[in-house]
């Protein structure tokens, strides 16, 4: 299934297509292919006999990889990488045995999932997600999974990187029943909130950004720009639209345009389309992910439901509009991305704690439970301090991220009690939770997330919080807590490996990671995201669907780099540029006896029902 | 404390609010007599959350503008007549997608304070909506107020005084011009609120009727006399 060969120039055909030098519509039909290779001038153009407009088409296209990919490319380093690749079987990272095994039975402990540190005792915490593989083992994979086959049903063979589109009739069979809230006035006009990104998408400044990302509806209308203005950009997004309808109208689908060091690449989620533009060393299949987190946090907005709803009432709906006022939440979902390890790794860090302390607020968090509460969530900045959920409900760390985005995009949060819609889309993309969100002090980090399916329950929520915080100070562990947070992380010299400047330790049967404290040379909001992208870039070398790796020693300019991935952890160190290898193989084992050690603190080994 | 309630309780003539006595503030630990549900409604970025947190804290919030998420709850206790009413104040988005959620809470709100934007003509003209909207999903006698918000910006203003009193006289209600930027009359509407609500809870017999629009009208500062800048 995995047998995809990137190398092999893959033949898109392309039909019904009017080329101006503006837009690109499907109107006069006539029939061009392209082999989409790595750069520009490698793009050719074959027309069919008799086909005068494929000059015109050319020029077209040639029109919007300037306009859409001027970038710059990274200077890359992959010179540097020195790797030690072990053959897998299957070519898959998955773990053979998805089961997970008794610590006592397994025969190397410690390397297999579920016995790793870290790994809970009881049942997960998270939608047992396997991993990354589960999530995205292929962005399109995962789009088949989620809106063709309702049972995991069998999928046919399918050629490389060629799908066919779905129809429409398809997408329906999936939408039973009504939008949880449907909202239909339609007669106000929001008056939008000012927004500061009114950027010349002329300009090179706007060019030259590292990442851009455009949300536009099939219509091609524009609904969401990271730098610059929808307006401005219309003409452009109309173009994107026009490139992918006409690879569809050929039964295919475009999945990225790769040149000069940028990559542009398509998402296509009914009834949205998404396209990232980038010129960072991200794969792919990284970016491809990134519009995925993009996509469900408009529909942790709307629902799918109700997208598809107004879309199918209006087709040139101005999404905007029902959008207005969650721009922010966007922008800061991107700025995520760049440098919470979190997102690339699927998982979720928590708060350094005592377990005994965490057992004590967990158990008072169980115990305030109201009938129609699903998962109660205390965070402490970022970080997880406990989750109750409901039994046999679970939730997925994607809705995870943006309960933290939500809450870190908002101030308003801090003073008061919130009540939000909202869907999570991992969960249940047809259907609304409602979430009370507050503080448990407006000057404290602790935000506490109670989601509840009923959306009248605000003062039964509101009483459940005011039980829990009862409880936590008649058994004063909110002073301890309280305390406990004023270290919300631990050097990594607490490790005891002097040339170790950081790392992350992902297990992946609970879906948690930890990460020390950024350390002093990468304390630079720049120096961060480059140590992430460091990271990012070890993980999809990884993960590459059909060259992974299981072992990665990466000699960067200023620092040297180790990964390892075993059907248990992900780890990734980073080692001063003075560490030798085999210093950081020795290194290893350290600190995965380190973890072991304070596992019970730095994970949540028993997570808690109601 | 339950002391206090209690006699409180006894002086004041049970009419059909007395649930309201057996109330605790949750937030704060501040003691009241009565309490009720206020709620701020209006266009998105009219100014809502800023009125209210002048109200409140006495501040603006100046920055960039941060949509509210869904419905925002906030206590505070004002001493009305020596009597202490908690107003629960539900600080509510402006933005469409949340229009249901503000729908669900609507009936339980005893008075609504609806903003526009002096500086924005839809937001002036979709208040007739918002009435619609007010008659079909509050209760039958809810307050309403109306407010012209913004008005410390008098260079960008579109919509006149006038115009602001001409709609409010159609639909009966009171109204005033505000800046929750300078504080103008932020706190009068939230007093006059207070006040309305406290005479209909507890009408002691010989008191004349409270005249709601007779106590802003001598109490505002015209937004004229008052532009600091």
């Amino acid at each position: 299934m995995q047998e995809e060969n990137e190398h092999e120039p893959q033949l898109v055909s392309v039909t019904r297509i009017k080329c101006s030098e503006k837009t690109l519509r499907p109107t006069i039909p006539c029939i061009l292919h392209f082999t989409e290779v790595t750069s520009v001038t490698g793009l050719e153009f074959l027309s069919q006999p008799g086909q005068e407009k494929t000059i015109r088409a050319c020029y077209s296209l040639a029109w919007i990889i300037e306009r859409c990919l001027p970038l710059k490319p990274d200077t890359g380093m992959e010179a540097d990488v020195h790797n030690n690749s072990v053959p897998l079987e299957n070519g898959n990272l998955a773990p053979v045995d998805r089961l997970r095994r008794d610590r006592s039975d397994s025969p190397t402990p410690g390397l297999v999932e579920g016995t790793e540190p870290g790994a809970g005792q009881d049942s997960a915490m998270f939608v047992h997600a396997q991993s990354f593989e589960d999530l995205t083992a292929d962005g399109e994979q995962e789009q088949e999974e989620e809106v063709q086959v309702p049972e995991g049903g069998d999928r046919s063979e399918r050629g490389p990187e060629v799908e066919k589109p779905r129809t429409e009739g398809e997408e329906n069979e999936k939408m039973q029943g009504q939008p949880g809230e449907e909202e239909q006035e339609q007669e106000e006009v929001q008056s939008g909130g000012g927004r500061a990104k009114e950027e010349d998408v002329n300009s090179e400044a706007w060019r030259r950004h590292r990442k851009h990302v455009f949300v536009l509806s099939e219509a091609g209308k524009p609904i969401y720009s990271r730098y610059g203005t929808e307006e401005a950009l219309s003409s452009t997004m109309g173009v994107m639209m026009a490139l992918v309808s006409f690879v569809e109208a050929g039964k295919n689908v475009i999945r990225s345009i790769h040149a000069e060091g940028y990559k542009v690449v398509f998402l296509r989620k009914s009834p949205l389309v998404l396209v990232g533009v980038s010129r960072t060393r991200q794969s792919e299949r990284e970016l491809t992910r990134e519009l995925l987190y993009i996509y469900y946090q408009i529909i942790s907005l709307l629902t799918l439901t109700q997208l598809n709803h107004v879309f199918q009432i209006k087709q040139n709906y101005d999404l905007r509009r029902l959008l207005a006022g969650s721009e922010h939440l966007t922008d800061n979902l991107l700025r995520l991305l760049d440098c919470d390890p979190g997102l690339f790794l699927s998982a979720v860090t928590c708060v350094p704690l005592p377990s005994s302390l965490r057992d004590v607020v967990s158990s008072s968090l169980q115990a305030a439970k109201a009938k129609n509460l699903v998962f109660s969530i205390l965070l402490a900045g970022s970080r997880l301090v406990t989750l109750v959920r409901k039994k046999d409900q679970y939730l997925h760390h994607m809705d995870l991220h943006l309960l933290y985005n939500l809450v870190g995009s908002s101030s308003s949060f801090r003073e008061g009690e919130g009540w939000t819609p909202i869907c999570l889309p991992k969960f249940n993309t047809a259907g609304f939770f409602h979430a009370h969100i507050s503080y448990l002090e407006p000057a404290s980090d602790l935000c506490l997330i109670l989601i509840s399916t009923d959306r009248e329950d605000f003062f039964t929520l509101s009483d459940c919080k005011r039980r829990f915080l009862e409880r936590l100070r008649r058994r004063s562990t909110y002073q301890a807590l309280q305390e406990a947070l004023l270290a919300p992380s631990y050097p990594v010299s607490q490790v005891g490996i002097p040339e170790l400047r950081h790392f992350v330790y992902k297990s992946k049967s609970s879906g948690l990671y930890t990460s020390p404290e950024i350390p002093i040379p990468y304390q630079s909001e720049e120096e961060q995201e480059r140590l992430m992208g460091l990271y990012q870039y070890l993980h999809s070398r990884m993960h590459h669907p059909t060259r992974p790796l299981r072992f990665i020693y990466h000699c960067a300019e200023r620092e040297n780099l180790l990964s390892w991935v075993t059907s248990g952890f992900e780890l990734y160190l980073c080692f001063s540029p003075l560490g030798t290898k085999a210093l950081a193989i020795s290194a290893i084992n350290k600190l995965l006896k380190w973890i072991r050690k304070e596992e019970d603190r730095l994970f949540i080994l028993s997570p808690q029902t109601y | 404390m339950s002391t206090k309630k209690e006699s409180k309780s006894g002086k004041v003539v049970p009419n059909g609010t007395s649930k309201h006595f057996l109330e605790r503030c949750a937030s704060t630990n501040e003691y009241f007599d009565i309490a009720f549900k206020v709620m701020l409604l209006g266009d998105s970025a009219v100014g809502k959350t800023c009125f209210l947190v002048q109200f409140k804290d006495g501040a603006f919030l100046a920055g960039s503008f941060i949509a509210t998420v869904g419905i925002d709850f906030r206590n505070k206790v004002v001493t009305v007549d020596n009597v202490k009413v908690k107003l629960q104040i539900w600080d509510t988005a402006g933005q469409e997608r949340f229009r249901s959620v503000t729908h669900a809470y609507y009936r339980d709100a005893q008075a609504l304070l609806l903003l526009y934007d002096i500086t924005s003509k839809s937001s002036f003209d979709n208040i007739r909506a918002w009435l619609t909207e007010i008659h079909e999903y509050a209760q039958k006698d809810v307050v309403i107020m109306l407010l012209g918000n913004k008005s410390d910006m008098a260079n960008e203003r579109v919509i006149k005084r006038e115009e602001g009193e001409k709609l409010a006289r159609e639909y009966g209600v009171p109204f005033m011009e505000t800046s929750a930027k300078t504080g103008v009359n932020v706190e009068l509407a939230f007093l006059a609120i207070a006040k309305e609500l406290k005479h209909r809870a507890v009408q002691q017999p010989n008191e004349p009727k409270f005249q709601i629009h007779d106590y802003i009208e001598s109490q505002k500062e015209k937004s004229s006399c008052c532009r600091y800048v």
